[in-house]
């Protein structure tokens, strides 16, 4: 069973970057080729509750970006609508049980308006999560072996949604406030659903380059 | 973009290693602060291990729920009294508090639990020493786990102690009745909270309390917690004091991840009552006579959740020459909150005396 859910996922995920492939010709935007410049990173903090604290480090590469203009009488009013791939890789810490250190990538979309204000929603169907255990004895009949790196590996997929904040010119390209769904599956008899909380900034190589072009 | 760059990298680092040192045990034999866990049959368990292990004798402490968790009994004197003369394992059992796994639903059961305890007394003796000398203590369903641990193997143990144990928790339904009409009379006799205990009494007289289900069940068990914050109100039991539920707050939320915890507990309850109804067919009370090490029976004499009809049924029927029963008098189903110095008291005489 999980199994079909995991194939469906992935052909659903398929299925939706195929879409975007097609649509890429509609696009009304899509400034720069150029790997770095569609590409932004970010850092965060990212956890359940502020005594289970992580972080979270990421990758976003532009795919597709639709850019909407309208005149109105005292101001021009610009939509971005952006799909990107999304990559993350984070760390979270329970107090005396567990590191745990996930990856998971998916898609995201995000609309701009105007002011900058941004909403932030994002799919990883694909995700790995280590929970790595403290000192971990296996038990097996009379035998007691102590276990090398103990922990357990979860298959973790994670939804977000969020709002975020463009801010033009700074070094610090945007800041974000997610909320993360995430599933640990097999999760004892079961699975363990996880909400988190992520906050941070995103940055880019952009403006780098462009100095030190200037500075040439 | 180098500064901004590596900034974070070094905050980072700075974070790990602190959290890393935080998540460091205490290895001092005197006053031990460790957490091991106990992989065993697909699950992985948390045992936290306090106090001082000099002597290596070990109380492990088995939580109610089922789907409760450890370390929600370090507080009060089992912390600061009863840690001082021993060390005090709190262990997560499978299926609930932190502990983590991959098994299906067949893998958690009465058997495989009591077998998982075995397992942490193996792990302990291995880590500590084979001098290691162990008791028991099992709270609410800790009680019916640890007498399923006493029939299985009673030799690993110097002693049992039951603090207001589940030994028949299929008896529990029918009893449940009786008790709340029991201190419902006795309640509306000296005129506490009348149209509460009437109410409570209609609500009995409501259910088919002949034939088991679920949901009475449940429906008796809540209001039984309610019955005794009511007695907490009157007066006739003691209330936790400040300390301690700060304690306990403490315990839920910064030493376990709550989200995690309560989600296990939800998880674990409805395999064991719902799927292998352990409330409507398990009982252990017609088996007691089979457990002859030293014995201590604790209750209190208020006691909704597992009403005190239990603890005579333990003293009587155990096997052990060596016994002893303790009612609480102004305690429900928590003596060890509520009355928590003549709980260590007579935890740490017993120890003392059978170690």
């Amino acid at each position: 069973m999980k199994k079909n859910i995991f194939v469906c996922l992935y052909l659903w995920y398929g299925g939706l970057l195929a879409q975007n492939l097609t649509d890429f010709d509609n696009q009304v935007e899509n400034p720069s080729s150029n790997f770095m410049d569609k590409t932004e990173f970010r850092a965060g903090y990212y956890g359940n509750f502020y005594w289970n604290p992580g972080l979270t480090f990421g990758a976003e590469y532009l795919w597709k970006e639709k850019v909407r203009t309208k005149e109105k009488k005292r101001r021009t009013k610009i939509i971005t609508k952006q799909w990107l791939l999304n990559g993350t890789f984070g760390v979270s810490w329970d107090p005396r049980t567990e590191l745990g250190v996930f990856t998971n990538y998916g898609i995201l979309w995000r609309r701009t308006n105007t002011k900058g204000k941004q909403i932030n929603i994002q799919f990883n169907p694909l995700g790995f999560y280590r929970a790595f255990l403290p000192e971990t004895y296996e038990v097996s009949g009379d035998n007691v072996d102590k276990v090398f790196l103990p922990g357990r590996n979860y298959y973790a997929p994670s939804i977000s949604f969020g709002l975020g904040k463009l801010r033009k010119g700074k070094k610090l390209t945007g800041r974000y406030l997610n909320i993360t769904y995430m599933l640990r599956t097999p999760y004892n008899a079961n699975s363990l659903p996880s909400f988190a909380i992520e906050y941070g900034y995103r940055f880019n190589f952009k403006k780098k380059r462009k100095y030190a072009k200037d500075d040439l | 973009m180098q500064k901004m760059i590596y900034n974070p990298v070094k905050t980072v680092l700075f974070l790990l290693s602190f959290l890393f040192v935080l998540s460091c045990a205490k290895e001092d034999i005197g006053d031990l602060s460790d957490t091991l866990y106990v992989r065993h049959k697909g699950a992985d368990m948390p045992a936290h291990i306090y106090g001082n292990a000099l002597e290596k004798v070990f109380l492990i402490i088995l939580h109610g729920g089922p789907g409760g968790d450890g370390l929600v009994y370090r507080s009060g004197t089992i912390k600061s009294k009863i840690e001082k003369s021993c060390a005090v394992v709190y262990f997560d059992q499978r299926g609930s508090g932190m502990s983590q796994g991959r098994y299906s639903e067949d893998g958690i059961s009465v058997d495989i639990m009591v077998k998982d305890v075995l397992a942490l007394v193996k792990v302990i003796r291995h880590k500590y020493g084979n001098d290691s000398r162990f008791f028991l203590m099992g709270h609410s369903w800790g009680g019916t786990l640890g007498t399923a641990v006493m029939l299985k193997n009673q030799d690993a143990f110097k002693g049992w102690i039951e603090v207001d144990g589940a030994h028949d928790a299929k008896g529990l339904y029918f009893e449940y009745p009786n008790n709340f009409r029991r201190v419902a009379n006795e309640q509306i006799a000296v005129d506490n909270n009348t149209s509460y205990w009437e109410g409570v009494k209609d609500k009995i007289d409501g259910l088919d309390t002949t034939t088991y289900t679920d949901d009475d069940f449940y429906s008796m068990n809540r209001e039984a917690f309610t019955a005794e914050q009511k007695l907490a109100d009157d007066k006739v039991v003691n209330k936790i004091d400040k300390d301690i539920q700060r304690e306990l707050a403490v315990n839920a939320i910064f030493k376990n991840n709550l989200l995690t915890v309560l989600w296990n507990s939800g998880n674990t309850q409805s395999i064991l009552v719902r799927d292998q109804g352990i409330f409507e067919n398990l009982s252990y009370a017609d088996r007691l006579n089979e457990i002859t090490i030293p014995s201590l029976v604790l209750w209190g004499k208020y006691d909704m959740v597992v009403p005190p009809k239990f603890a005579q049924d333990a003293f009587d029927d155990l096997g052990a020459t060596s016994k002893e029963l303790v009612i609480f008098e102004n305690s429900g189903h928590s003596p060890m909150l509520v009355e928590p110095d003549l709980f260590a008291k007579e935890v740490i005489d017993f120890i003392n005396e059978y170690k």
